[in-house]
């Protein structure tokens, strides 16, 4: 019995490492390119850690000294915080009135704002652009190229997914703590704050990092709803492949640079992740 | 080190616009317009590169006038600026118009009409500035009439470049001759491209060279590939406008038109065959790559972009082969180097493009000043050596432009004489879906899924719906 | 209070405002341009109407349309295989200890936070002809040649291996976050009764885990069926049609054609059709919650 048990550890264990290799590796090369210039990426592969030696610094300083890549990677950043932010308050709005109010509807309300999440994007990115260059227009301000624009499209992806995730999570609440507050002369805010919140900590966590990585993440709208103010990393990436060579080098940097801050926030929410990814389907 | 060479070429130049004596004028002109943003998009380029960096800066602080380029990648440049035109709504005060697309824009008229406006504007007429100094690429941004609609602020010619150390080798000359009877020498038909590439890919592998004989831009994802047939391979074979009838815009055979004809399928049958011969990335290969894989020592010869041409042969950071590049005209089936000398064919293509300034800016004239600003005479020679592109005539006799051309084994001196036998691409209003529907067939033929022969007769079927679709057959 | 449903509509209404204005009209416009024949580029450049089914008709009869959905079920019914089946057993294993487990654990979601057009480039440095190791190492080693620009096969294994890779650490924290929440009495009473593991797992554990596995089927779904960045970044759609997935498809359609109406046409039967798979299984989502209360 011991003996299985050891051996179980071991291929575990050993499993694992294998999983750890393969998952590395793709970024190990990244990590290699973005430290080399164009002319030494040239012939057999050296997969031999060159930076210890020396690292190309080029590649980091050319895109985010001297270029703008600082302030594609500062609007990232305000655009994916302020996303997570907004999601995680509307979602917590909305998802305590679907679970607490016998709202009319609301279950296809639900399924409905799913379906904003299965369009395939390409087509979208018309009406996308219209609406932001012309149609929600007020004077001089146009929600094209602006942050507080993205940041109000990606609620429309992070919305039903941020509601689904806590719609569980508040549910397992008993009704009568809220009910019993509220006799007490509590607010609704005092309610939120001092029960709601504490209790759907890890879902709020979640939530949160879920916005955040697709906010941080996203594309294909933000390069047709971008143009020089409000651009964001993904879309500076494209930027490398021109007609004179693809930057490998400096575009690794920007890569690496870009996944930082999201496994800030991994790191920050790491502990909560198994017990706030549930999405309402196991009543724990 | 790019970086500090362009602060050092922008303070330099700062003092030749002043000492061009006009830079009171530009003030004054640019007085009433201080302050304004002059947003622009367009494909990052080298000499996309220069005007947004460098030149943006001087006329911002001789005019108040801001330019703010935005500098991305092809297709998304197109998408954005299709958008903003067809919505009019105004974002972008200028857009880049490269020389395939701008048919498209002058159809749906697009584009401010520039002539007209500096003849109605004499006030925001630049001195010393004058459309006719430009070379006779200028030619595609004008409508029937003359007019200009664009001002070309890049132009390239596609050539043949080949590695002049391994064609000099004395043991490679020796094996060559042996081997095929002649002497082995930069190609000029396309049996001896073909010899060529043969010979070198066995040459590099028997030598434990990573290299190969020629360079194929052969994407089976991407229009790089149906471009360099439609724009380079075809043409030299005698394959005008993509095979397209000019009259009925038909392209089968069947109907009048050429692409599944003897020429397109001898054009795709010797651009096919050259794949055991291009390095392995050849089919993922896009123009990016092309220039890459040669920089990179791995091709000996190859119909490679003007754009890359300058600084593979220049640039010892990004380029394995400095010093190693021979620049010759491709080469062409019998008789078609006589049509295009005569004015009734081309070789190869002539790229390029252009800033011109759409109806729905909200700052036409500052924007008539930026780019006039970028017209002059002055700014030419730097940009040159900045991006390899060339647009006026004046500046191939700049010395710091003759200095480069020599490195780059006359390519500049090649792209002044001989630019006549190229063309850009042919006045389709319908560019792009024309292309995106012969796309399929060049991947597949290029991936071996098909015979050439039948995907020239799918393609000119395919191209033909869309051309009947868009409703271009009368 | 909460008999009062102004206050539940006050809290939903910022909600339902955004996702109306930025979620429902656009769809709606696409709806409707969907009707048209329209091509900017055309003769004649206006939204022209030629019948309700114009654009739909056309669809029915487009053979590269309907090859590229069944390549867009076929991939994600097959990245779905790997990704759950590797998923449940890496999921399964965190429950035991192991030397290593939070370091294994912390690399493991890495990929979690990185850009689908990231890990397009990552995948496309790493595996490209001329410049990325692995087809050099699969040469000189196993003398296997990798070149996804000419072989269909592996262009499709390449996207799906990039799409493991990608996202079996989301299924694998999901599914751990169900196992967790697993309520311990079914357990210890099949001990009791002599059950062994492998009884444990088929009759108690999958059972009790069908609700997470729907949650994470549906989720997963909903992502592969529209895949574009990793796609566009790593093949383009090639070589020749192998990895056009319908995602990639309308963007050509759209962005390169610029046919809006037969583009905006093609995404509303996709939805649908998308819409229809999730919806069966959300219905059994909900069917089975209502039938646990």
């Amino acid at each position: 019995m011991k003996i299985r048990k050891i051996i179980s550890k071991i291929s575990t264990t050993i499993l694992w490492s294998i999983l750890t290799l393969i998952t590395l590796f793709p970024i190990y090369w990244m990590v290699l390119v973005s430290t080399r210039t164009p002319v030494e990426l040239f012939g057999k592969p050296n997969l031999s850690p060159t930076f210890f030696q020396k690292i190309h610094w080029k590649n980091f300083t050319k895109p985010f000294i001297d270029g703008i890549y600082s302030d594609y990677l500062l609007n990232s950043i305000i655009v994916a915080t302020s996303n997570a932010a907004l999601v995680t308050v509307l979602a917590l709005m909305a998802t305590y009135a679907l679970s607490r109010f016998k709202l009319p509807g609301s279950e296809s309300i639900f399924f409905w704002t799913m379906t904003n999440r299965m369009a395939p994007p390409a087509a979208f990115m018309l009406p996308l652009f219209l609406l932001f260059s012309t149609v929600f227009k007020f004077g001089d301000f146009a929600l094209f190229d602006t942050k507080i624009g993205l940041i109000l499209l990606y609620c429309v992806f992070n919305l039903p997914f941020a509601i689904w995730l806590l719609k569980g999570i508040i549910d397992g609440i008993p009704k009568e703590l809220d009910e019993a507050m509220i006799v007490d002369g509590a607010s609704l805010f005092t309610v939120f704050w001092k029960l709601i919140i504490p209790l759907a900590a890890p879902g709020i966590a979640v939530t949160s990092l879920l916005s955040f990585l697709f906010a941080w993440n996203e594309y294909l709208l933000a390069s047709t709803l971008t143009s020089v103010y409000a651009r964001t990393i993904p879309t500076g990436l494209s930027e490398f492949v021109t007609t004179t060579g693809t930057n490998w080098g400096t575009m690794a940097a920007v890569a690496l640079v870009s996944m930082i801050p999201a496994l800030i926030f991994l790191f920050l929410v790491q502990r909560y992740i198994v017990a706030g990814l549930t999405f309402g389907a196991v009543k724990g | 080190m790019k970086k500090l060479f362009i602060a050092i070429v922008a303070s330099i130049f700062s003092f030749s616009a002043m000492a061009g004596g006009h830079a009171e004028w530009w003030k004054k002109a640019g007085a009433p317009y201080a302050g304004t943003v002059l947003q622009g998009v367009a494909e990052n380029t080298p000499p996309g590169q220069f005007a947004g960096e460098v030149l943006a800066k001087q006329f911002e602080e001789l005019t108040g006038i801001k330019v703010q380029l935005e500098n991305t990648s092809w297709d998304s440049m197109y998408d954005k600026a299709i958008k903003d035109m067809e919505a009019n709504s105004g974002i972008y005060d200028f857009v880049y118009i490269e020389q395939d697309i701008v048919y498209d824009y002058l159809n749906r008229d697009f584009l401010v009409n520039i002539t007209e406006g500096l003849a109605n504007n004499p006030d925001l007429q630049a001195p010393g500035v004058s459309l006719d100094d430009f070379t006779t690429f200028i030619d595609y941004f004008k409508d029937g009439s003359g007019d200009v609609f664009g001002v070309p602020m890049e132009a390239f010619i596609k050539v043949y470049l080949y590695r002049k150390d391994l064609f000099e080798a004395a043991d490679a000359k020796a094996a060559f001759r042996a081997q095929y009877g002649y002497g082995l020498s930069p190609a000029t038909s396309f049996d001896q491209y073909r010899d060529n590439a043969e010979f070198f890919t066995h040459y590099c592998a028997d030598n434990g060279m990573e290299c190969w004989g020629t360079t194929v831009q052969g994407h089976t994802g991407h229009p790089a590939s149906t471009y360099e047939f439609l724009e380079s391979i075809g043409p030299s074979f005698g394959l005008y406008n993509w095979g397209v009838n000019m009259d009925t815009y038909q392209s089968c055979v069947e109907n009048g038109g050429q692409l599944n004809g003897g020429r397109a399928k001898a054009a795709l049958n010797f651009w096919t065959q050259l794949l055991p011969f291009a390095p392995p990335e050849a089919l993922q290969s896009t123009w990016s790559e092309v220039g890459a894989s040669f920089a990179a020592g791995r091709a000996a010869q190859g119909w490679v972009y003007g754009e890359n041409a300058a600084w593979i042969a220049t640039d010892a950071e990004k380029s394995a082969v400095v010093g190693n590049v021979g620049v010759m005209l491709p080469p062409t089936a019998p008789g078609v180097m006589t049509q295009a000398a005569a004015g009734n064919g081309y070789i190869g293509y002539f790229d390029g493009g252009a800033y011109g300034i759409p109806h729905s800016s909200k700052n036409i004239e500052a924007t008539m000043l930026w780019l006039q600003f970028i017209a002059q005479n002055e700014v030419q020679a730097d940009w040159a050596i900045a991006g390899g592109r060339i647009t006026h005539k004046a500046t191939y006799a700049d010395p710091k432009v003759m200095a480069v051309d020599e490195q780059a084994d006359g390519y500049f001196t090649l792209m002044r004489d001989t630019g006549f036998l190229y063309a850009g691409a042919p006045p389709f209003p319908f560019h792009g879906a024309g292309r995106a529907a012969i796309d399929p067939f060049i991947y597949k033929a290029l991936a071996g899924e098909m015979t050439p022969e039948a995907a020239l007769d799918g393609a000119c079927e395919a191209l033909d719906k869309v051309m009947g679709d868009l409703g271009y057959q009368g | 209070m909460f008999s009062n449903n102004r206050t539940g509509w006050l809290l939903l209404s910022p909600t339902i405002l955004i996702l109306i204005l930025v979620g429902l009209v656009p769809f709606f416009y696409v709806l409707y341009v969907g009707f048209f024949k329209w091509n900017p580029l055309a003769v004649d450049p206006s939204m022209q109407f030629e019948g309700f089914g114009y654009n739909y008709r056309q669809l029915i009869f487009d053979e590269v349309f309907l090859s590229s959905i069944w390549r867009s079920i076929r991939f994600a019914v097959v990245t779905l295989f790997f990704e759950l089946s590797l998923g449940f057993l890496l999921a399964l294993s965190l429950l035991s200890s192991f030397p290593l487990k939070s370091f294994f654990r912390g690399v493991h979601t890495l990929p979690l936070v990185i850009a689908p057009i990231v890990v397009g480039s990552i995948f496309k440095l790493f595996t490209v002809q001329g410049l990325g190791p692995l087809p050099h190492f699969l040469k000189d080693f196993f003398g296997y040649t990798l070149n996804y620009g000419l072989n269909a096969d592996q262009a499709f294994w390449m996207i799906v291996i990039m799409d493991i890779w990608h996202w079996t650490p989301f299924v694998t924290l999901t599914l751990l976050a169900g196992l967790s929440a697993l309520p311990q009495d079914p357990y210890e009473s099949a001990k009791i009764d002599g059950a062994n593991n492998f009884q444990i797992f088929i009759y108690i554990t999958i059972p009790m885990m069908v609700p997470v596995l729907i949650v994470v089927i549906f989720i997963r779904l909903m992502d592969s069926l529209k895949i574009v960045d990793e796609v566009w970044m790593l093949t383009g759609g090639g070589p020749g049609y192998a990895t056009r997935f319908t995602g990639i498809h309308i963007w050509k359609e759209v962005f390169e054609k610029r046919f809006y109406g037969f583009g905006s046409a093609m995404s509303i039967l996709y939805l649908y059709i998308t819409i229809v798979i999730c919806w069966l299984l959300y219905s059994v989502m909900v069917s089975r919650g209502k039938s646990e209360n």
